[in-house]
């Protein structure tokens, strides 16, 4: 961790920030039960936001930069619904399956991967994301290239998870969203987050402190794969319908990206990145989309470039260093500062 | 007094090419053990079978007694022992107690929970003179302090023997000063100790007993003033001819 | 006997695109140990400039291959000397990593703008000439483009072995700080190396244009395949790369041939990753 990003009397305040923009953040969606474009934004946002601090488990705290990740969403997605679609199971059923079904399969592909490190190990993502994709476009069992679907439902219905009101897809998406970021602030303050870190930083380290590399970082896939899986759950059941293009190289881009601008780094990072790029990415596709296409991605590109270029920690490595932080945390939110600006010693 | 470290014929060859050839040595039970020689003698390479870095091609090494050999790295830190870096490897965007707070967690103190780690922590970088730099992070320091939280980071793992690699290599001789006066109080503490070093002032102060490599091979054994006077290692770090040096 | 003599040719026209493309990701991986992700997208912005030239001047493909070549030669090292160079060092091989993956991202995504996402082709006279060899035909562009692209990789190979830039591209990529040292200025050999790549993978979209469709993705095929070629090929040698891309274009259309053209990639990809991993266990065997 760099500095603590936030001092300890802003973090009072901004406990109470939070709690008030969780409960706008839950009344939200009463008030745009009309616009469902809305709510499909930030549902969106949610999810990529859950992918993200999936794939920072991974790639920020251990290390291990992985551009396949859109393929373990996609493991998680397609074992869900072909066991609804091919085996009659419940959704629910079929969730932990999903997840076990994509936890053995990282688990087993990448013990044997981890000895490879740096940039073979980002080629071995890649290439074992469009093997599977491969596999998937040509096994009739799995839809092939056109992809397969969950049946039609009527009505919300908690059973079968399939909603009419996107309010609920909205709630289930923002929960789990939390979930896994509690999940990941644990993490990292563990035993496990410091064994990653460590191995992160410095693998001959780690080996001499009594970490064994391997074990740790095939842990940290399983985790960052089943997260992933359970992301791919919700996808499948959102969308109803998948096909093998979920699991493109450019969808795996796509996830890492908001944990880099936010900074990935900080467990918080994926969580600002997510919801400020997803939001504006949409907002230009809606807007722009039509005659633009692709605008949104370039937005996107250029974020990507001048965050690295001239804000190498994210925004959160540059909010825990700015002048912005002492002002607003001195000036709005009234922490004691002396005339430099410097907080004051108590 | 017993030998904690028994080490047996070592040898290992990098694609043919012979870097150590049949190296035998003991280290004491709470005794300082240096190891000197040369550029390129196999120092390091040497250190780096014992820590289980690099697989011997033959020879043993035995820690009380249990035969080590091709043991893997990590799993020494659980038997006590513990190393440090000859060039510097901090956890560079970890402050220094989160850096020490690590060897903590595991090593054999497992600390539970990272309060506890990190007060076991606060212990070790009072005792190393750390505290002062506690929230830097560790790649913001200098090689002095980063050199001294080497040593600190083995430290966090509760070692019951250290293996110190060049841990004074750039200091100046004030810091040097400095280093030996910790060293002795972690030995002092309990710790064996066994160090590669050039200093050889460093190594006269400390070491109870010297061994000397030169091309890979041992080529004397003794306290540092009878090292000194052998009249192969001062033909060797000297040249020929060199006057007797009077230890 | 005729198809498997057909399909080798064609296996070789494309394996050559690939050795091209794999050359100069070869020698940027070997210089600054960095995967240039856009490597495909760089093709792309080759095919796309070829038809500018072509479309909007009237310049033939072939001509303008040296035009496309200095384009992105100076692209390539602007975006080095820019943007790379400065988060060399300071930062992690994470934002290297996306830096490259945003650029590629940003240049799909201007040329879907301007372009939009259209199939493009590019037509003249002689494009759909068809020369016979016994048995086996292959298109008269294929073949010009096949003898362009073997004349460049000789050219580089020597470029890089003989001339004094060559040898300060290869001292760096060997040793750095050794380079350094001896004098060498390795921020201009980033920008040369950088630029040198940029304008292979350009070349290589110029030399495809003309029997190979022009999209904006279309260059992501060739982008990974030449990293495959780089790790099988062997880092920092040109006689590698070629071979390695000869060879990956003929096992992708001998698997094609013998075991279906829908599971070549897949074939590819299982391959790729079981060499990787065999090959690191040998080094580390070695060790």
């Amino acid at each position: 961790m760099f500095r603590t990003i936030f001092s300890s009397t802003f973090r009072r305040r901004a406990a109470a920030a939070l709690a008030l923009l969780v409960a706008v953040m839950l009344v939200l969606p009463l008030t745009l039960s009309g616009m469902p474009y809305i709510q499909n934004v930030f549902i969106l946002a949610f999810y990529m936001t859950t992918m993200s601090l999936a794939w920072n488990l991974l790639g920020g705290m251990t290390g291990q930069n992985s551009i396949g990740h859109a393929c373990f969403m996609g493991i998680g997605a397609y074992t869900s619904v072909l066991c609804v679609t091919q085996f009659g199971m419940n959704p629910w059923v079929s969730l932990p399956i999903a997840v076990l079904v994509t936890a053995v399969i990282t688990g087993l592909v990448f013990s044997q991967c981890f000895i490879l490190r740096g940039p073979y190990f980002t080629l071995v993502t890649i290439a074992f994301a469009e093997a599977v994709r491969q596999i998937i476009l040509n096994w009739d069992f799995a839809g092939k290239a056109i992809g397969v679907g969950l049946p039609y439902v009527r009505g919300n219905n908690w059973l079968l998870f399939s909603f009419k009101d996107r309010a609920i897809y909205y709630y289930i998406a923002f929960a789990m969203m939390v979930g896994v970021y509690l999940i990941m602030k644990r993490i990292d303050n563990s035993r496990l987050g410091f064994a990653l870190k460590t191995i992160r930083e410095d693998e001959d380290v780690a080996a001499a402190i009594g970490i064994r590399p391997l074990k740790y970082k095939v842990i940290a896939v399983v985790i960052s794969a089943s997260v992933s899986a359970v992301a791919g759950f919700f996808y499948a059941c959102y969308y109803r319908y998948i096909d093998p293009n979920i699991m493109l190289q450019s969808a795996s881009v796509e996830l890492v990206l908001p944990a880099i601008i936010g900074g990935s780094a900080f467990v918080e990072g994926p969580l600002v990145g997510g919801i400020l790029m997803v939001s504006l990415s949409e907002y230009l596709r809606n807007t722009f989309g039509g005659i633009l296409p692709g605008i949104n991605l370039i937005l996107y590109a250029v974020v990507l470039i001048v965050v690295i270029r001239f804000r190498p920690t994210g925004i959160l490595g540059w909010y825990s260093h700015s002048a912005f932080r002492d002002f607003l945390e001195g000036r709005v939110l009234g922490r004691n500062m002396d005339k430099n600006g410097k907080e004051a010693q108590s | 007094m017993s030998a904690v470290l028994e080490v047996r014929g070592l040898c290992k060859s990098f694609r043919g090419l012979k870097a150590v050839s049949d190296v035998s040595l003991t280290a004491e039970e709470g005794a300082i053990t240096g190891m000197i020689g040369p550029n390129g003698a196999g120092k390091s390479t040497t250190f780096n079978m014992i820590c289980g870095f690099y697989p011997p091609t033959s020879g043993q090494i035995f820690y009380r007694g249990r035969d080590i050999t091709g043991l893997r790295a990590y799993q020494f830190a659980d038997m006590g022992i513990a190393r440090t870096f000859q060039i510097m490897k901090p956890l560079g965007n970890l402050t220094v107690l989160d850096n020490v707070a690590s060897g903590a967690f595991f090593g054999r103190h497992k600390a539970k929970s990272l309060s506890q780690a990190r007060e076991i922590a606060e212990g070790i970088l009072e005792f190393t003179g750390l505290t002062a730099r506690r929230d830097v992070l560790a790649r913001e320091m200098g090689t002095p302090d980063q050199k001294r939280l080497e040593v600190a980071r083995a430290l966090a793992t509760k070692p019951d023997m250290l293996f110190l690699d060049e841990a004074m290599a750039g200091l100046n001789p004030t810091e040097t000063e400095d280093a030996i006066a910790l060293i002795r109080r972690i030995n002092e503490g309990g710790v064996t100790i066994f160090l590669i070093e050039h200093i050889m002032r460093a190594v006269v102060s400390l070491c109870g007993k010297v061994v000397v490599l030169h091309h890979g091979e041992k080529i004397a054994e003794g306290t540092p003033e009878q090292v000194m006077n052998d009249p192969y290692v001062m033909e060797v770090y000297l040249g020929k001819g060199a006057p007797n040096v009077k230890g | 006997m005729d198809t498997f003599l057909q399909a080798c040719l064609n296996g070789l026209m494309i394996g050559g695109f690939y050795s091209l493309m794999g050359m100069g990701q070869n020698i940027i991986f070997g210089v600054m140990k960095i995967i240039n992700f856009c490597h495909g997208e760089m093709l792309m912005v080759g095919m796309y400039l070829t038809y500018v030239f072509h479309a909007w001047l009237g310049i033939d493909p072939y001509l303008a291959v040296p035009l496309v070549a200095l384009t992105m030669f100076l692209f390539g090292a602007l975006f080095q000397h820019t943007l790379i160079t400065p988060s060399l060092g300071t930062h992690s091989f994470t934002n290297l990593l996306f830096l490259t993956v945003g650029m590629g991202v940003l240049l799909t995504n201007v040329a879907q703008v301007i372009f939009s996402s259209d199939y493009r082709t590019i037509t003249t006279g002689y494009s759909s000439t068809i020369l016979s060899f016994g048995p086996v035909t292959v298109a008269l562009p294929k073949v010009v483009s096949f003898g362009v692209l073997i004349v460049i990789s000789i050219a580089l190979f020597f470029f890089l072995k003989y001339t004094p830039v060559g040898k300060k591209i290869r001292a760096v990529s060997q040793n750095p700080i050794g380079a350094q040292v001896v004098g060498i200025d390795s921020k201009k050999i980033y920008m040369i190396t950088y630029g040198l790549g940029a304008a292979l993978a350009g070349v290589s979209g110029a030399l495809l244009t003309l029997f190979y469709v022009i999209n904006p993705t279309a260059g992501s095929n060739f982008g990974f395949r030449a990293l495959i070629v780089v790790v099988v090929g062997g880092l920092g040698s040109i006689p590698g790369a070629f071979f390695a891309g000869i060879f990956l274009g003929l096992l992708e259309t001998l698997v094609s041939l013998f075991i279906g053209p829908s599971l070549r990639t897949l074939v590819v990809f299982a391959t790729f990753i079981v060499i990787l991993v065999i090959r690191q266990n040998i080094l580390l065997r070695r060790a």
